[in-house]
Formats: C-alpha cells, sequence, structure tokens
C-alpha cells in the first residue's frame, strides 16, 4: 500500500513531560490512569478529538502525543492526574515541540529528574 | 509576554513542621513560581520564615474560616498586622459578603457550596469596589472528579462572567495540601481555559493580582496611606516659615 503523502497527515503535538513522585511508576499504570483521567475530564468524544497517546516513557520522563488545537486540554488532562496506582504523582510539563525528537533534545536530554527531598536538604 | 513572577498566595503548611515549608518552596520554585503564601494552621506561634529562601519569596498568610459572619471583622483586625495574606474561607452568602465588605481582605476562597452558588452581583460590585481578591480554586477541579467537579465548574464560569462585569480583581490558586497537590502556573492556566477563562486573564491572575496584594501588605519605603508618599525630607532651619517638613505627592 501506498503511504499518506505528507500534506494529508494530521499534525500533531508533542508534550516533554517529567513525572515528580517518591517511587518510580509504572509505563502501563500510567497510561490506564492518563486515559482515565482524560475520560473523566474530556468525556469520550472529547478525549478522542485530543488524540493523546503516550510515546516513549523512561526513568520518570516522557512524551505525549496530542492534536495541535488541543494542547490546552491535554495539558489539563495531565494536571488532573493525581496518583497512579495508589502512588501520589505530580505531572509536570516541560515544553511542548512539533516533532518528537524537538521535544527529546530540547525538553529531556540533560533534565535531572527533580526529587523534593533531596533538593530541600541542598537548600537547608 | 511575560510568564516570571508567578505566585500561588493559597498554599497549606502541616503544624509544626518547617521541613515541609522547606519542600513546598523546593517544589514550587522546580514548577516555575516566584512567591508563595503558606498558610499556618496556628497563627498563634510566631513565625518567621526565611525570606528568599532558595530563591523564592515566601509569605506569611492565615485562612480564616468562621460559621458566624459576625465575627469575622474582629478576627481579620486581630491577624492584620502579623500576617501577609488574609485569605477567607467563605461559605453561605453573608460570610462571603461580611468578607468582601471588609477591605482589609485580601482574598476570598471557596465561595460556592455544592451546586448552590455563594456569589453574586452585589457581592461582585462590593469585592470591586473594596478591592477583595476573588480566588478561583483550581485545586478543586483537580481533586474531584464527576458531578461534584461539573458543578465547581459551572460555577466557576457563572462567577467569571460577573468578575469580568464588575472587574473585580481575581486569583487562581491551587490550594496545596502537601507538594503533591502543586501544579505548575502553565498546568493552571490550562485549567482555567476549561471554564473559559482566556490565557492573558489566567496570566493576570497568577502574576499582576497577586503581586498587587504583595505589595499592598508590604508597601514600599516612605508610603504613608494610599495615594500619599515620602519622596524627600528636609530639614528647615529654625526661623523659617511654613511647617513642610515632608514634601509629599
Amino acid at each position: 500500500m501506498k503511504i499518506l503523502p505528507p500534506t494529508l497527515r494530521a499534525r500533531k503535538r508533542y508534550l516533554a513531560f517529567e513525572i515528580i513522585a517518591e517511587e518510580p511508576v509504572r509505563r502501563d499504570d500510567l497510561i490506564r490512569e492518563l486515559f482515565s483521567a482524560a475520560g473523566s475530564l474530556l468525556g469520550d468524544v472529547g478525549a478522542s478529538e485530543c488524540a493523546i497517546r503516550l510515546l516513549a516513557f523512561e526513568d520518570s520522563r516522557g512524551v505525549v502525543r496530542c492534536s495541535p488545537e488541543r494542547t490546552d486540554n491535554t495539558r489539563a488532562v495531565l494536571a488532573t492526574i493525581r496518583d497512579v496506582k495508589g502512588t501520589r504523582i505530580i505531572c509536570h510539563v516541560l515544553g511542548i515541540s512539533g516533532t518528537v525528537q524537538g521535544a527529546t533534545k530540547k525538553y529531556l536530554a540533560g533534565a535531572d529528574v527533580f526529587n523534593p527531598k533531596e533538593q530541600s536538604h541542598i537548600n537547608e | 509576554m511575560v510568564e516570571s513572577g508567578f505566585y500561588d498566595l493559597n498554599v497549606y503548611s502541616v503544624p509544626d513542621d518547617s521541613d515541609k515549608v522547606c519542600e513546598l518552596a523546593a517544589i514550587a520554585k522546580h514548577l516555575g513560581y516566584s512567591g508563595i503564601a503558606i498558610n499556618d494552621p496556628d497563627p498563634s506561634i510566631d513565625r518567621s520564615y526565611p525570606a528568599g529562601l532558595a530563591g523564592i519569596g515566601i509569605f506569611s498568610g492565615v485562612q480564616i474560616k468562621i460559621q458566624n459572619s459576625s465575627k469575622l471583622h474582629g478576627i481579620v483586625e486581630k491577624f492584620r498586622n502579623r500576617v501577609d495574606i488574609i485569605t477567607v474561607h467563605g461559605g453561605n452568602e453573608s460570610i462571603n459578603r461580611a468578607a468582601v465588605e471588609n477591605p482589609k481582605v485580601d482574598i476570598l476562597t471557596q465561595m460556592n457550596v455544592g451546586t448552590e452558588s455563594g456569589f453574586n452581583h452585589v457581592l461582585a460590585k462590593e469585592a470591586s469596589d473594596n478591592k477583595v481578591a476573588i480566588s478561583f480554586d483550581l485545586g478543586d477541579l483537580i481533586r474531584l472528579r464527576g458531578g461534584s467537579r461539573v458543578h465547581v465548574l459551572s460555577n466557576f464560569r457563572k462567577d467569571l462572567q460577573l468578575v469580568r462585569k464588575y472587574d473585580v480583581p481575581f486569583l487562581l490558586t491551587s490550594s496545596p495540601r502537601s507538594w503533591y497537590d502543586m501544579r505548575a502556573p502553565r498546568e493552571l492556566i490550562a485549567l482555567a481555559s476549561l471554564f473559559g477563562m482566556s490565557r492573558e486573564e489566567a496570566i493576570s491572575g497568577l502574576t499582576v493580582i497577586p503581586q498587587m496584594l504583595i505589595s499592598r501588605s508590604c508597601p514600599p519605603v516612605g508610603y504613608l496611606c494610599e495615594g500619599v508618599q515620602v519622596i524627600r525630607t528636609e530639614l528647615i532651619s529654625e526661623g523659617s516659615e511654613g511647617l513642610n517638613g515632608d514634601d509629599v505627592r
């Protein structure tokens, strides 16, 4: 089959994010929580329009893909995630880009995962 | 577009745990805030937060939660000179009314209880005259789900209409009870867009209005009263006429 020409492909946005939590969370648990939060906040119709999809997720950092018109809604969905399988988390969006490579290079590479416990000791 | 100087003026702290304050400050700084106001659960203890800890401003605050509106003014008077930010936890319409009628109150939060909207055009006008800021507490949007979140959203939408019409100062807060409840300023802007708030309005609710409240309680050097400020002081030699010791503007 011939591939879809680039002009017809749906445009996307990629949100780089970090998970701030005391224990590491698993990818499939996060996906379940992400879709449950999207369904609850936007409904099934809204969630499908958002076209949220979790791409890479490793080491508490990852990339979420969404529709370019719905980046605000996607951000709001990520903000309403409170816990993943009983572990309380903050999902902090680091930046938005038009390509996966842009999001990864610009916002994920080199950034340390934030740990509130360690950080507060340094400050004292 | 100015995007620096975000403030969250409604953070709770756990009694007797200064480590928690450091943790909250560290996470707030990481998320991009330049200042937070900590609502002390026990304001009778005189606590001084290290100013500018880790490059973030920490302001003292108190949240007043009462059942009967008649006591409000006395309590506000008691705390006005002791803390930077006075927040009133609303409830029914009479408490909300007492709060917006008192110019010494900084913030009115949680005006709506359940399906009941505790805010109306009369209160909006009073709040605008007395410069009492109305807080849209986005923590509810994060904490609640289902029906109760629907009520919160529809109440916020109504409140926003009144706030725009009467030009009431408003804030966005997330009222975190622990550091897990904190959200970055941009996430709060996205949540505010869910009930129709524009990006510019949301940014001003996180930057301009909080700064106004802070500068009101921590006045600049030479401030005398509203509209009057000492610019310079000159010593007048004895015998010269006039009583102009201070040049006032």
